[in-house]
């Protein structure tokens, strides 16, 4: 039936033809003989040819059926030549031939109106007889055309004698002449060659791949989303070599720490640069890798792709040498991600619908190493033996659980009832610690619930030769994992573009979205040098809580209430105070761009793109009146309270009053606004021209100005009664101590980002087997201060590539289909964190008790550093692509090779100049590393298709040159710490020797080398610390396979990580209170002499004892030793999924192009990780505030394409 | 072809108005261009460290308690042991090293500013604090950090380097210097700025070197120099004639009958008319002075504060010892301003308004300088006013010191000697607490016994002892200065 078909096809092609060249034929004989003619008479035919017969020495040839001889025609009254003389015979129809002596008659076929048709039909894939979406079908020769949708269908209006041409990127191009017909299914096949015309989208450019010389990595869009996932930057994980994702939280908002490559800067953000079609998108707030963990409110703005809806998405592509990111210079350091979006397809509308309703499962105790409560209360009762929970300190301890609350009762005395809260009897006091004992509260039960979170996107792309259009909008709603926690979020997305005329193009691009977020109320971390320690006041993560609150204590009273515990002397309960205590976020995020393309002549282009940005976000902190941290402010319940709530006031013109409540009334109303303003302008030239086949070239060059402008704005509002009515009561009193304690109740901050940029690339080709490549960048930014000099700076690379299959030495082999080799060297560059290459000043109010005593004072926060410059580093970059059996096996290998220098980090300086620590470009780093990427269509039939993926990326780093000497504390912190000949980040441990055998305290090497259980954290003598590793994985990598049987679609992530070390969290102290949740560990402690040999779980000391170590901090250095490391390597199945689509025949019925379901679960399993972290996730420290772990989570996804 | 033209030329105008555009400043930083902006700089000019609790732990003010709290700040420097720390532990010498050179840079970017003004005259009150105040931070650290004044060596004995640039990159090197370069220095930023300061121009006077504050410090200068009459000159330009008891501390009055946080609201506030000049110092030493092993004890309850004196009898100031033991006997003169790190967050960094010069010491100055010019005479008129406001009921009859007291009291010493003697040894009392001792013990090289309380440990601190001089910080040696002898 084929066969027939193409036949047919080609016997009327010739056809077509011939008539074509006989019509030019024709007419350039009229041409030639141009003559004059005297007159006509009517003549029959048949006498008119047989005088011509005469006259010419010729006969006549034509099938009488067709040709009526004795119709009349106009004839010459007199013959001239044999090819005038013949003419009046094409008037009648009748077309003649001349062929020697014969001249050979046909009746003309006559030109007809050609009739508009509709033709339908699909299109295959020749391989697998698999339908084929988005091919583009177009009428030759006319501005007309459609193409397939999903099931590969297509219908198109064409002119009855059209030609239809077929054409989709890795296919050969076929075309199809209508003839009338109505429905034409064509087959077309897989082209290899064209596979390697593949373009590259540098954000800048679209470049030919054959001149495209750099390590990059492209993924599909549709390829990595991750149904339920809805941040897009979470979408990369496992996906990309020697790209590492970490989630360091969850909470929707904030990113995770993405590193390309590794680190590059001792103290800069380390996060690679995004793009969105084309322009760099700034982040509101800049937080670097390292604040990510902080758990801040401001963690929630920090990821400005959260504003992106992942259907949007068409493709990334992942710059990572030198070469790649060359046209980003001074700012892609750290790589560079390039997301482009979806465009409108010509053809007729498409409409897609997606939903995802995921719902995400409770944490439980099973996963955390957490004592219960019998367990628990028998380590109270130690720590009550040993003399911790004495009447007198206990009833009045600022922070306490049961006991606290027991000495509480009994000292409570009703005078009604004549009876004390509770007897204080053995007895009485035995039944009310059982109560605690039996009750194993389960927190993670009462803070969690298994949540719904609904994500729905609409989209419409539809176009013409002349227009195109894309519209999106979409809609998340996640009503909350953890108590406190919800989120809304609205996208909407248009992107047209426009042919205006054959050489000018324009685009508009337009995006939005609005987010409504709630978390729990937080305040900022703030590190506490002098307890070593990071804090937080009133943090009531609940996560966090649950992880570290005792669960002897209980939410709920016996009668079902919620029950109360002492916080900062005021009543807590953790329900009470997420519905009491609660962040508002609100953001709006806008986005209007437009380009616009001049041809100025066939190989020179201009562009012109700009863009603006506008975001405006909004965090309300609001404390009511019952929460904690406003009833803290009114605890003044006896002079022992007075004295020591810290949240009292006491008047410094008054010495001797003792300190007074200063927020009587209401609680607090604290908002902190951030605004960015940015805008882009970019102007380029683009010369592209191939010149005798052979030499291929493209020069371009840019210019391009980038302004950014941030504010900060934040307010405290004291007093605000919102079960009142919401009026304001402020006492003069707390305005006056924040100002007496030099704390603004207001504030506003600006940052202003200018970037201009000069660039020029050349590209050359030669019969695109060998490739050559530069690029120059001039690079100029205001953010090192004001200084002509270190504002500028150029960056520059070369790098080639030779395709070694176009060599004909490769022609007679079909294993390898696709071999490249790829070389790179050059000089990228980023912005360091300093800015002081002019004078940096700043005032602030003078710091002195009385108000009368407090000036305006101006400080010198730094001062000039002539020499600043950015950050530099020199890349060596080989990569290695190969394609076996048509592209069916392919392998990608890059490895790489890293010199940092000027690299910006703090100094102590003799502090003569004025300024002891210094920031200064002086520290090197070189880091080294390889990138494997294997891909495989391992089977493709009609039923079966399986296809694979397989990558990791390998670095390793080390601080070649670092003056700054770190202290003992500095290295032994769970954030690591940059040490010459080390890693940037590693990880360092005091060594533990073991338990002392009388005490069970536990002893260490000290800074002396001797073994004592004191060790002076502060000290620089650090060569007894022992190395554990890197705080940042080396190995990183993701193995992902999809197998699809028929309409089933089966597929399987795996992500894993290793060569990382991770501190345990701080647990041990010299004593404990009756909150904390002490880990199982604590059930092998020592408690006897001998103990020590089997154990290294230090003892419970006694309140006697502990007095001994005053001074000496055994259990906190304990916490830093090498007991309490654990290796941060997993491997975890990321996410599985099992997708459904309806065949075309179920489509048919219910009326729509496409349909699928799917069943996904992220984050599923854990399946290695070390056994010392029982469970827990090891990419996820507890931070508090509004920091989450990612949870696991099922997905039912629901994709329709009308 | 025109539209390349076009281009380039805007491209060439795009590159012209890069350098606006890039002026910029990428935050709100301001910027040192006005008059009023010059004098907030100086509000910075003073060191914001504390040298109190170094220095009175290595004075004889200083015994041990026996205690059980031990801490490095105090025991290592009553132990005469180099504080071989980070420049930013606050209560050491290389913090106090640091906040003087920082005051020092706000000083000279105050004073680079004025010389490249077009209306200098405007900033002429400016320039004289600036000098002043970069003249005392420079005094201050060569007193602790080099050895004392002396004439016949001063030539040759290394200082300390003298700033008088502002630093413009990081590498920048210094130089030690001699302490005659170091003193000439400072006379002379000394006699240029006084003139010039002008008292109305201040905000907050008592933070800053008015008149009365630069001619104090001008007096302590030059007793270290010993140029006794510029000493005598200088505080009576600060107080002239007897008008100095009127801004004497009220010990026998108001001050006694305080309670215990009213007389210490009091000690450090600005309208105490006693404190000439304070300055805001990040410090612990307001909680922590009574608690640390080595101060205050009971033996020196009864000879520094008792009656160990020519009268035979205590000052008003011991009946004001608070403390319920000796562990913690304190005289009540610091109050801590804690500055939170966030509204309420528990931890943020103590400060305490440190009287950086007083009346009294003025007092005892010109007192000193009468005695070593012979004029005893007057310097017992002087020690009379002081102790008009030191003696319990005061009679102006009764109450009096006499040449012959001191003489008596003093025996086998000269009439000067005797009461140079008498004016130290009030000089001690009145400055318990305030490291001042430790100034005088260097100066006029006054040995020390430092003794466990056990009696076991014994550090005697010689009149040429190196460990006199406090060692220059770890960083600055690296950096190439020569070290302190040891």
């Amino acid at each position: 039936m084929e066969k027939n078909y193409k036949k047919n096809i080609r016997r009327l092609k010739y056809t077509f033809i011939g008539v074509f060249f006989c019509a030019l034929f024709c007419v350039s004989l009229v041409n030639a003989e141009s003559i004059q003619r005297s007159g006509f008479r009517a003549e029959r035919l048949d006498s008119y040819l047989r005088k011509i017969e005469l006259a010419y020495q010729v006969s006549f040839v034509y099938d009488a059926t067709q040709i009526n001889k004795a119709m009349s025609i106009e004839a010459p009254l007199k013959l001239v030549s044999i090819n005038s003389d013949l003419e009046p015979l094409r008037s009648k129809g009748i077309s003649y031939n001349i062929v020697g002596k014969q001249v050979i008659l046909k009746k003309a076929i006559k030109a007809v109106a050609a009739k508009d048709i509709t033709v339908k039909g699909r299109v295959r894939s020749t391989k697998d007889s698999q339908p084929i979406p988005g091919v583009s079908i177009r009428e030759k020769g006319v501005a007309n055309g459609t193409s397939t949708g999903v099931d590969g269908e297509y219908q198109i209006t064409v002119k009855e004698g059209a030609t239809l041409v077929y054409s989709a990127i890795g296919y050969k191009t076929v075309e199809m002449v209508v003839n009338g017909r109505t429905a034409i299914d064509v087959s077309i096949e897989d082209d290899v060659s064209q596979l390697k015309e593949v373009t590259i989208s540098t954000g800048y450019q679209v470049l030919n791949k054959k001149l495209f010389t750099g390590a990059a990595t492209t993924l599909k869009g549709s390829d990595v989303k991750q149904d339920g996932i809805v941040d897009v930057s979470r979408m990369l994980e496992g996906r990309a070599a020697g790209v590492s994702v970490s989630n360091v939280s969850g909470t929707f908002g904030s990113a995770p720490k993405i590193r390309i490559r590794g680190a590059t800067s001792i103290t800069g953000e380390n996060k690679p640069l995004w793009v969105v079609d084309g322009v760099i998108l700034e982040d509101i707030v800049n937080i670097s890798n390292e604040q990510l963990s902080t758990g801040d409110a401001s963690t929630l703005i920090g990821s400005s792709v959260a504003g992106i809806n992942s259907d949007d998405i068409e493709s990334f592509q992942i710059l990572k040498d030198a070469s790649a990111t060359a046209q980003y210079g001074a700012r892609a350091m750290n790589g560079v991600i390039v997301i482009t979006t979806k465009k409108g397809r010509v053809g007729k509308p498409v409409i897609s619908y997606t939903g995802n309703f995921s719902t995400y499962l409770k944490p439980s105790y099973d996963n955390f190493n957490i004592m219960n409560s019998n367990d628990q209360m028998s380590v109270y009762s130690e720590l009550e033996r040993k003399g911790w929970f004495n009447h007198a300190t206990t009833s009045r301890a600022s922070d306490g659980g049961v006991f606290t609350k027991m000495y509480q009762l009994i000292n409570t005395y009703d005078q009604t009832s004549g009876n004390f809260g509770l007897a204080n009897t053995p007895a009485a006091r035995s039944t009310y610690l059982q109560r605690y004992a039996q009750t194993n509260t389960d927190w993670f039960d009462i803070l969690f619930k298994n949540s719904l979170l609904q994500e729905h996107s609409v989209s419409i792309s539809s176009g013409t030769d002349k227009s195109q259009l894309y519209i999106s909008t979409s809609y998340l709603n996640d009503n909350g994992w953890a108590q406190g926690n919800s989120v809304e979020r609205y996208t909407a997305n248009v992107n047209a573009t426009f042919q205006l005329s054959n050489s000018v193009t324009a685009s508009i691009l337009t995006t939005g979205a609005i987010r409504d977020q709630k978390a729990p109320g937080t305040v900022g971390r703030v590190s506490n040098p002098v307890e070593g320690r990071y804090s937080r006041d009133f943090d009531i993560n609940p996560f966090s809580y649950a992880l570290n609150t005792s669960r002897t204590m209980t939410a709920f009273n016996e009668d079902g209430s919620r029950e109360s515990f002492t916080r900062n002397f005021a009543p807590f309960n953790i329900l009470n105070e997420l519905d009491n205590n609660t962040l508002d976020l609100s953001l709006l995020d806008f986005k209007l761009q437009g380009g616009l393309g001049i041809k100025i002549t066939k190989d020179l282009k201009y562009d012109l793109l700009g863009s603006l940005r506008y975001v405006k976000s909004g965090q309300e902190h609001k404390v009511r009146e019952n929460a904690n941290m406003a009833m803290a402010y009114r605890a003044n319940g006896d002079s022992y309270i007075q004295e020591n709530n810290r949240f009292l006031y006491r008047n410094p013109d008054d010495p001797e009053a003792q300190p007074v409540v200063v927020l009587p009334y209401g609680g607090f109303y604290n908002t902190t606004d951030d605004f960015l303003k940015t805008y882009m302008v970019r102007n380029s030239l683009e010369y592209n021209k191939t010149f005798n086949e052979d030499h291929i070239v493209n020069v371009y060059g840019t210019q391009e100005m980038r302004i950014a402008n941030r504010q900060v704005r934040n307010m405290i509002g004291y007093g605000f009664q919102y079960d009142k009515g919401g009026i304001p009561f402020v006492d003069p009193n707390i305005v006056k101590q924040a100002v007496e304690s030099n704390l603004n109740y207001y504030g506003m901050q600006n940052k202003y980002d200018r970037f201009a940029a000069f660039m020029m690339r050349g590209a050359y080709s030669y019969k695109g087997k060998y490739s050559f490549n530069a690029t120059g960048r001039y690079d100029g930014s205001n953010k090192l201060g004001r200084s002509n000099t270190a504002r500028w700076l150029p960056t520059w690379n070369v790098s080639g590539a030779w395709n070694v299959d176009t060599e004909n030495f490769m022609q007679n082999q079909n294993v390898v289909s696709r071999l490249t080799l790829r070389g790179t060297y050059g000089l990228t560059a980023s912005l360091g964190s300093a800015s002081n290459s002019s004078l940096v000043l700043r005032n602030g109010s003078a710091l002195r008790p009385y108000l009368s005593e407090v000036e305006s004072v101006m400080n010198i926060i730094s001062l000039e550093n002539s020499d600043l410059t950015w950050e530099k580093q020199y890349e060596t970059n080989i990569g290695l692509d190969v394609g076996f059996l048509s592209d069916r096996l392919t392998l990608t290998v890059d490895a790489y090779k890293r010199n940092g220098f000027d690299l910006i980090s703090p100094i102590r300086t003799s502090g003569i100049g004025g300024q002891y620590i210094k920031d200064a470009n002086y520290a090197d780093m070189k880091s080294k590393g390889l990138e494997v990427t294997i891909g495989g269509d391992i089977m493709k039939s009609k039923d079966w298709s399986w296809k694979t993926n397989f990558n990791f990326g390998y670095n390793e780093n080390k601080v070649t040159n670092l003056k700054g000497v770190p202290t003992i504390f500095d290295l032994v912190g769970s954030d690591g710490a940059a040490r010459e000949g080390f890693p940037y980040r590693g990880l360092y441990s005091l060594v533990l020797t073991g338990l002392n055998a009388q005490t069970g305290i536990p002893e260490f090497i000290n800074q002396e080398g001797e073994t004592s259980n004191d060790v002076y954290l502060q000290s620089d003598k650090t060569e007894f610390l022992k190395y554990e590793g890197p705080i940042d994985p080396k190995l990183t990598g993701g193995f992902y396979n999809t197998v699809r049987f028929k309409a089933f679609t089966f597929s399987a992530l795996f992500t894993f990580s290793a060569g990382n070390k991770i501190r345990l969290n701080p647990i041990f102290a010299n004593s404990y209170s009756d909150l904390d949740a002490t880990p199982n560990e604590f059930k092998n402690r020592w408690s006897l002499p001998g103990d020590e040999l089997v154990t290294n779980i230090p003892s419970i000391v006694d309140r006697a004892s502990s007095n001994d170590l005053s001074g000496t901090y055994p259990y906190n250095n304990y916490n830093y030793s090498t007991a309490r490391v654990a290796d941060g390597g997993f491997i975890r199945l990321k996410q599985v999924s099992l997708s459904y689509s309806l065949t075309p025949t179920m489509l048919k019925r219910i009326g729509v192009n496409n349909a699928s379901l799917s069943v996904v679960g992220n984050n599923f399993w854990l399946i290695y990780s070390d056994k010392k972290l029982y469970g827990q996730d090891p990419e996820f420290f507890s931070s508090g505030g509004v920091a989450l772990p990612i949870p696991r989570q099922y997905t039912l996804s629901l994709k329709i394409g009308i | 072809m025109k539209k390349i033209i076009y281009l380039s030329i805007l491209t060439a105008l795009s590159l012209v108005s890069c350098k606006k555009f890039l002026d910029q400043q990428p935050d709100d930083r301001t910027e040192l261009n006005s008059a009023v902006k010059v004098a907030e700089v100086l509000a910075s000019a003073y060191p914001h460290g504390n040298y109190i609790p170094f220095t009175e732990a290595m004075s004889d003010n200083a015994d041990d308690k026996n205690t059980t709290s031990r801490d490095n700040k105090n025991s290592l420097p009553w132990q005469y042991k180099d504080q071989e720390v980070n420049g930013d532990e606050i209560d050491t010498p290389p913090f106090y090293w640091n906040e003087c050179y920082r005051a020092i840079s706000a000083a000279n970017a105050a004073l680079e500013t004025i010389a490249n003004a077009s209306n200098p005259q405007e900033y002429s009150a400016s320039k004289g604090e600036a000098l002043v105040a970069r003249a005392y931070a420079h005094f201050m650290l060569v007193t602790l950090f080099s050895k004392s004044y002396n004439p016949a060596t001063a030539s040759s004995d290394p200082g300390i380097p003298y700033v008088t640039k502002l630093e413009k990159s990081v590498d920048s090197k210094y130089e030690r210097g001699t302490i005659a370069f170091v003193y000439e220095q400072i006379e002379k930023d000394l006699i240029e700025g006084i003139p010039l300061i002008q008292d109305n121009t201040y905000k907050v006077p008592k933070y800053h070197f008015t008149t009365v504050a630069a001619h104090a410090f001008a007096a302590r200068f030059y007793l270290f120099k010993r140029d006794y009459q510029k000493v005598i000159d200088h505080s009576e330009l600060t107080f002239p004639g007897s008008s100095i008891v009127n801004s004497l501390r009220e010990w026998n009055t108001t001050y006694t009958n305080s309670t215990y946080y009213v007389l210490q609201a009091q000690y450090t506030n600005s309208i105490e008319p006693a404190n000439l000049l304070l300055a805001e110092a990040n410090t612990v030493w307001g909680r922590s002075y009574a608690g640390y092993n080595y101060g205050l004890n009971t033996n020196l309850l009864f000879s520094v504060m008792g009656s160990a004196n020519p009268l035979g009898y205590a000052l008003v100031m011991q009946s004001n010892i608070y403390g319920s033991g000796p562990e913690v006997y304190n005289i009540p003169k610091f109050v801590e301003h804690f500055v939170k790190e966030s509204i309420s967050a528990n931890f943020g960094d103590p400060y305490n308004m440190i009287p950086l010069l007083t009346a009294e010491e003025v007092l005892f100055n010109r007192a000193e300088a009468f005695a070593r010019l012979g004029n005893n005479a007057a310097a017992l008129i002087n020690i009379n006013a002081y102790l008009s406001k030191r003696i319990e009921a005061y009679s102006p009859v009764s109450d009096v010191l006499t040449q012959e007291m001191v003489t008596d009291y003093y025996e086998g010493q000269s009439v000067t000697d005797a009461v140079i003697s008498t004016i130290l040894n009030f000089k001690r009392g009145e400055y318990m607490h305030e490291g001042l001792r430790w100034f005088d013990v260097v100066r006029l090289k006054i040995p020390i016994v430092h003794k466990s309380f056990d009696n076991k440990v014994t550090i005697t601190l010689g009149p040429d002892d190196p460990r006199r001089v406090i060692q220059i910080p770890k960083e600055s040696i690296t950096l190439g200065l020569a070290p302190n002898p040891r």
